[in-house]
């Protein structure tokens, strides 16, 4: 078949089945739109947190109403004894239990300085690093205030004076990169691309699926394997770089996230990626030669890429076994492009070794052409109408 | 058809499949090792940063030493001005940067507050979460022994001033991830999602390959297998046979990777039933309305990331739309990663935890009820269509051969 016939047998075959169409067009969008919308408040704000107020002194209440203005706290409740806050803190109705104890405020005036404990509930990490920052802050700022109080109405008539003796060290934190310490900017940016590839695959299978279905696998690929599956790969691979594109557009344009790096690049970078992961699809549909078994591969593939993209836990502190896994996924290439590109604006020439990564995923690709050949009609493969699979 | 006989030819079609085998037993296996791999080193350690020390006396080399000797930050570079600082935290990707500021010493012996400036990469969060503790403790013991010298000078004795440096002590306390450990993070509630998916993979597949097999109108058993009793057997044996991947993955793979395990046996198995019956019963319905086999593996691979993050361990769960909240709720899985791990992680009681368990068995319901009546439905329509079914039948063939 010539180059036109192939590509519109690829085309309409698109539209055949409606699962792969509504793959190829309406799902991804869909889907980084639902994630970006997860975390579209990005700032985690009012986590509840409770209170045992031994104490019940002006104090200790204006300490809890200090934790309770703190914009990512909420005090929800609180509680009569340890106990009943402890029974809440395990049940998850609470991120943190705070222990006021009795004598806070006596203590504190007749300078022993007291103790305030405060339980932070850790499975959560995340969740946990937002709280106790939180309740650091709000506690130093009311310490401090307490304590310049002190110094002015007993040693210190002058106020920056009693300041600094409160407070001998002034700090000033600044998250680079990403002022507002906004989650969605660093979470959506590393899980759409992770999403991205898993659709490519996912479709890449089912496009696949279809040709078998429909043609035989043997007769699909007829006289001419190797610009079947190119043409193929083509099609799929443009139409997974303008999802890139669009998800690109989305953070980057829409939303209005900063990127300091270059468009033509993170382009680039996205059309070698989809290529590669179209590859990666076709090589597991030839291996299987089932829709069902090659999905239930890829599923042990991409889905855990996440987890290896190193945007969670850092690359460095992976051990050797799983930084030979990331080097796998071609995703986990892509992101070290994507994230210096847009966060601190490197040069192009940087991203070279991840390009020169990503091209060595020509391997598996080339793997894929030949086991096409094989099991192309050129080889006597099999012939159409049969059966390759059995379902039981 | 008695129930012993559709319970072994349930049997067969699971275990002589391939592909449900490949998904239950080797995805469940294959995932108890990857999973946990990336997170095997636990916490970030050493996080590389550079310190511009625009003061250079032996105070600010003090902080530097200070800093370098958490167990968070390394200082890989020291700079004295703050561009070459700036070029070498971009030249090799510095996780932080620490700027003490010119006449440091003298603005503290002075008391006029002199103010550090820290810096860290928060495009990764967690890395910059880790920087940020590690220079911040630093910084704040530096403070105090400050305080604490001023005290002796102006003549209080050092236990009464060590005892006295804040008006008020702050005790931090980190509980039930006290190490703040990844596995012990991620893990627990990533298991559960895996037995939850690959459970409704396996349910999908034998129901969409049985689906396949009528739009053939090829024969089955399940054609005249009485709706109640299939779903009785169908559920049933991929209970069963989660329930020792349940004890896989709780017993063994916790204690291998030295995870939490408060949960009571009793009350563990409590959980597992409404859980595992849940997602079986879910799988069964998606089986039953998807046309094809690979549908179900689709659907489930294409929901994990969202589930992932809508089951409210890393994102809480108060900061997620309400819509999606509320549409999470209904798949099992969600109540369920709030259950176990409050039982299991947290040591919290059965008690306090029971409205998440009475929506387990409430999803059991549903989708119970659901897959019961697509299961009448399927009969149903395989009494009226057979003849036409392969008629439609041949001629995909016919289409095929062309």
């Amino acid at each position: 078949m010539s180059f036109s016939q192939l590509l519109r047998r690829e085309v309409t075959d698109l539209y055949r089945d409606p699962w792969l169409l509504s793959l190829a067009s309406w799902v991804p969008p869909l889907l980084f739109t639902v994630m970006y919308w997860l975390f579209s408040q990005g700032i985690a704000t009012d986590l509840p947190i409770g209170i045992v107020d031994l104490d019940k002194s002006g104090m200790s209440r204006s300490l809890a109403r200090h934790y309770n203005a703190a914009p990512s706290l909420t005090v929800s409740n609180d509680y009569i004894s340890i106990e009943r806050g402890t029974r809440a803190l395990r049940a998850g109705e609470i991120y943190a239990l705070v222990v006021l104890p009795e004598g806070l405020e006596e203590e504190t005036v007749r300078r022993w300085a007291p103790q305030a404990t405060v339980f932070v509930n850790s499975q959560f990490l995340l969740i946990e690093k937002i709280v106790s920052s939180a309740l650091r802050q709000a506690h130093g700022t009311f310490v401090t205030r307490a304590e310049v109080v002190n110094n002015l109405a007993t040693k210190i008539p002058v106020i920056d004076v009693a300041l600094s003796s409160a407070l001998p060290i002034g700090s000033q934190i600044t998250p680079l990169f990403n002022m507002n310490k906004n989650y969605a900017q660093f979470l959506v940016s590393a899980i759409l691309p992770a999403i991205w590839q898993i659709l490519i695959i996912a479709s890449t299978t089912l496009s696949m699926a279809l040709a078998q279905r429909r043609y035989g696998i043997g007769l699909w690929l007829g006289h001419s394997p190797w610009s079947s599956l190119a043409v193929k790969m083509g099609v799929l691979t443009l139409i997974f770089l303008l999802h890139g594109v669009f998800f690109l557009t989305l953070m980057y344009v829409w939303l209005g996230w900063p990127m300091r790096g270059s468009w033509p690049l993170l382009f680039a970078a996205q059309a070698l990626t989809a290529g590669v992961s179209v590859g990666v699809g076709c090589l597991f549909f030839l291996l299987t030669r089932d829709a069902a078994r090659c999905l239930s591969l890829a599923a042990a593939y991409v889905a855990p890429a996440f987890a290896f993209m190193g945007v969670t836990f850092p690359v460095s502190d992976m051990t050797l076994p799983a930084r030979i896994w990331r080097s796998f996924i071609p995703v986990c290439h892509y992101i070290e492009i994507q994230f210096p590109q847009v966060n601190y604006g490197v040069a192009a020439s940087s991203a070279l070794p991840q390009l020169g990564h990503l091209s060595l995923f020509v391997l598996p690709l080339l793997f894929a052409f030949i086991l096409a050949d094989r099991q192309s009609l050129r080889r006597g493969g099999q012939m159409p109408g049969e059966r390759t699979h059995e379902l039981f | 058809m008695s129930f012993f006989e559709l319970l072994r030819c349930e049997l067969r079609a699971i275990f002589t499949n391939p592909a449900i085998l490949l998904t239950v037993f080797g995805g469940v296996v294959f995932y108890s090792f990857l999973y946990p791999l990336p997170y095997a080193n636990q916490i970030p350690r050493e996080q590389r940063i550079v310190v511009a020390n625009l003061d250079e006396n032996q105070l600010s080399r003090r902080l530097e030493r200070m800093v370098d000797a958490t167990p968070q930050v390394h200082i890989a570079a020291r700079t004295y001005s703050l561009e070459e600082a700036q070029r070498i935290f971009f030249e090799q990707r510095m996780a932080g940067l620490l700027v003490i500021p010119e006449h440091f010493y003298r603005d503290l012996l002075l008391g006029r507050q002199p103010t550090l400036s820290y810096g860290g990469d928060a495009s990764y969060f967690l890395i910059y979460g880790t920087v940020l503790q590690g220079l911040a403790a630093a910084g704040e013991t530096l403070a105090a022994q400050v305080k604490i010298k001023k005290m002796i000078g102006s003549g209080q004795a050092l236990a009464l001033a060590k005892q006295q440096y804040t008006a008020m002590h702050l005790n931090l306390r980190s509980v039930f991830n006290p190490t703040g450990g990844y596995v012990n993070y991620v893990i627990p509630a990533v298991f559960i999602l895996i037995l939850h998916q690959t459970l409704i993979i396996a349910a999908g597949i034998l129901g969409g390959g049985q689906n396949e097999k009528n739009a053939e109108g090829a024969p089955g058993y399940w054609r005249d297998a009485a709706p109640l009793q299939l779903l009785v057997a169908r559920s049933s044996i991929f209970v069963l046979v989660y329930w020792l991947l349940c004890m896989y993955y709780f017993g063994f793979s916790f204690s291998f990777y030295n995870i939490a395990r408060h949960a009571g046996f009793a009350e563990l198995n409590l959980v597992i039933l409404p859980f595992l019956l849940g997602a079986a019963f879910l799988g069964i319905c998606l089986g039953l309305i998807l046309p094809r086999r690979e549908l179900a593996t689709l659907l489930v691979l294409l929901s994990s990331m969202p589930l992932v993050f809508t089951s409210g361990f890393i994102w809480p769960p108060e900061a997620i739309p309400a819509l999606l909240r509320d549409l999470a709720q209904f798949i099992p899985v969600v109540p369920a990663t709030k259950m176990f791990l409050g039982l299991n992680q947290m040591g919290g009681e059965f008690s306090s935890l029971q409205t998440h368990w009475y929506q387990m068995w409430l999803c059991v319901l549903l989708y119970g009820l659901l897959a019961w009546l697509l299961l009448h439905v399927q009969r149903r329509r395989c009494a009226v269509k057979p003849p036409e079914g392969k008629e439609s039948g041949q001629k995909e063939v016919v289409e095929r051969a062309r």
